[in-house]
């Protein structure tokens, strides 16, 4: 069985991945801070330290087999002004998603190189494409992640690694800010309404699983935030 | 992966004798969809429907009562166009102050302006049912540019500004409209490429594949499944993007 590894898992994007990867028959481990429910694997991970990614790692692969799929969803949102964000913040948005991701990629891609086989997909946001008021942290972090992918890309592809992203429009999940579920917000959507959690897991599933020649690329169902 | 949504609905496919368009007829028959296969060649568009089980639609795109009346026919036979994937092409290759003026023409009259007037045949049905999907083949050379293919990709570029403003407009009525902009796939198309250097097919799918990092070109297949699933329900959430397998052409290569 196949096995696959989702960062964030727990909740939201990456729970919808989890059931949508089942589905597809492979197995799930979640690395999140929170346990994730329907998975072969839930393990309690702070995705910012380096050695507890390492640590759950190597307990899914000696549990659960060599890694096939990396899908790095843990992340956070929160709408800040500029002046009035302060350091603080600012470092922990940017730690969760980009030493985040960095973290998951260099454990997961160091085993998939080795093997000269395997997917990752991290997620990007419309945000990280274009930016938006009161999200310039968000926007950065996501913004990073785009960078990373593509450069890992470049590297991995030579190793029979896969790596793209997804940035996803504003979706359907516990992180998603009331006033982006206000009608005027709704409204400014060319599909007048906000992304499903399952058409971001089908995206993900498609570059894992079927035939393609996707490398580092940046795909957005994003429900017309960004055309 | 199995992709929704794609069973049973009709779809029209443009060029679909050879290339990428045979294989996206073969990918979404396999998903079920009752296939009509368009080729300016009526042999190769007849041999591609025998092979998925479809129906043959020759007629040259670029002539608007034609297509009219095939897909009027279509529609009799197989029923209301729900997918529409134009991925019809004509290429020729010259330095830009060698192409001649009919050369230019006709490529923009088959690529830029044949498409926008199958979307304008197709679309108003497909809004009015609330679902459709159409998927433009456009071209890395009409996102990057390309020396020697000036008419070529200015027309994928005009394609690919006709898919956002489309794209926008039907969004809300159920109408997905993305396009693909594949980068170097071996098709028969790269036999002009090979003209274009002197060389054999052959050597062109060498020459172009030591340059994209993933280390070949793409297979007609890998655009076709990719196609397949901007039709599928899912990807509903695409809207008027410019998805782009091409292997990791998008930077210049090599450090």
């Amino acid at each position: 069985m196949p096995v696959a590894v989702i960062t964030g898992g727990a909740s939201g994007l990456g729970a919808a991945t989890a059931a949508r990867l089942r589905g597809e028959g492979l197995a799930v481990a979640s690395l999140d801070l929170h346990q994730a429910q329907d998975v072969e694997l839930a393990i309690s991970v702070d995705v910012r330290d380096a050695d507890e990614v390492e640590a759950a790692v190597d307990r899914v692969e000696r549990e659960l087999g060599p890694i096939d799929h990396l899908l790095t969803a843990a992340g956070v949102f929160e709408l800040s002004p500029i002046g009035g964000t302060g350091p603080d913040v600012w470092r922990r948005m940017l730690a969760i998603h980009i030493d985040g991701t960095a973290n998951a990629c260099r454990s997961v891609y160091r085993r998939m190189k080795e093997r000269g086989a395997g997917s990752i997909v991290t997620i990007g946001s419309e945000l990280g494409l274009c930016g938006d008021a009161e999200a310039a942290h968000y926007a950065a972090a996501k913004g990073a992640i785009h960078g990373f992918t593509k450069s890992l890309a470049m590297e991995a592809v030579q190793h029979g690694v896969r790596v793209n992203c997804v940035a996803p429009g504003p979706a359907d999940t516990p992180l998603l800010k009331p006033e982006m579920r206000a009608p005027e917000y709704i409204d400014s959507l060319v599909l007048k309404r906000i992304v499903r959690p399952d058409e971001v897991a089908a995206t993900v599933a498609f570059l894992m699983l079927d035939d393609h020649n996707f490398v580092g690329q940046v795909l957005s169902p994003n429900a017309g935030a960004v055309v | 992966m199995r992709l929704e949504g794609i069973d049973d609905r009709v779809a029209l496919v443009t060029g679909a004798g050879q290339g990428m368009g045979r294989a996206i007829a073969e990918r979404l028959a396999a998903e079920g969809a009752k296939v009509a296969a368009n080729d300016i060649d009526p042999v190769t568009a007849a041999a591609t429907a025998e092979a998925v089980g479809g129906t043959p639609a020759p007629f040259d795109v670029s002539d608007p009562v034609a297509a009219g009346d095939a897909i009027d026919e279509i529609e009799r036979s197989l029923g209301p166009v729900d997918i529409l994937v134009a991925n019809h092409a004509y290429m020729t290759m010259a330095p830009f102050l060698e192409e001649a003026p009919e050369s230019w023409r006709r490529i923009i009259d088959v690529n830029l302006f044949g498409t926008g007037m199958l979307i304008e045949r197709c679309a108003p049905g497909m809004a009015e049912r609330g679902w459709g999907r159409i998927v433009v083949i456009a071209s890395e050379w009409g996102v990057i540019g390309w020396p020697n293919a000036t008419a070529y990709a200015a027309s994928k570029g005009g394609l690919i500004s006709l898919v956002k403003s489309v794209a926008r407009a039907l969004g809300a009525a159920g109408v997905g409209v993305n396009a693909i902009a594949p980068g170097v796939t071996d098709t028969p198309q790269l036999d002009v490429d090979a003209l274009d250097a002197g060389v054999s097919h052959d050597e062109i799918v060498r020459r172009y594949g030591k340059d994209i990092p993933l280390g070949r070109v793409g297979r007609p297949e890998e655009i076709a499944s990719v196609a397949a699933f901007l039709c599928s329900t899912q990807a509903e959430a695409f809207v008027g993007q410019v998805v782009q397998p091409n292997g990791g052409t998008t930077r210049t290569w090599g450090i």
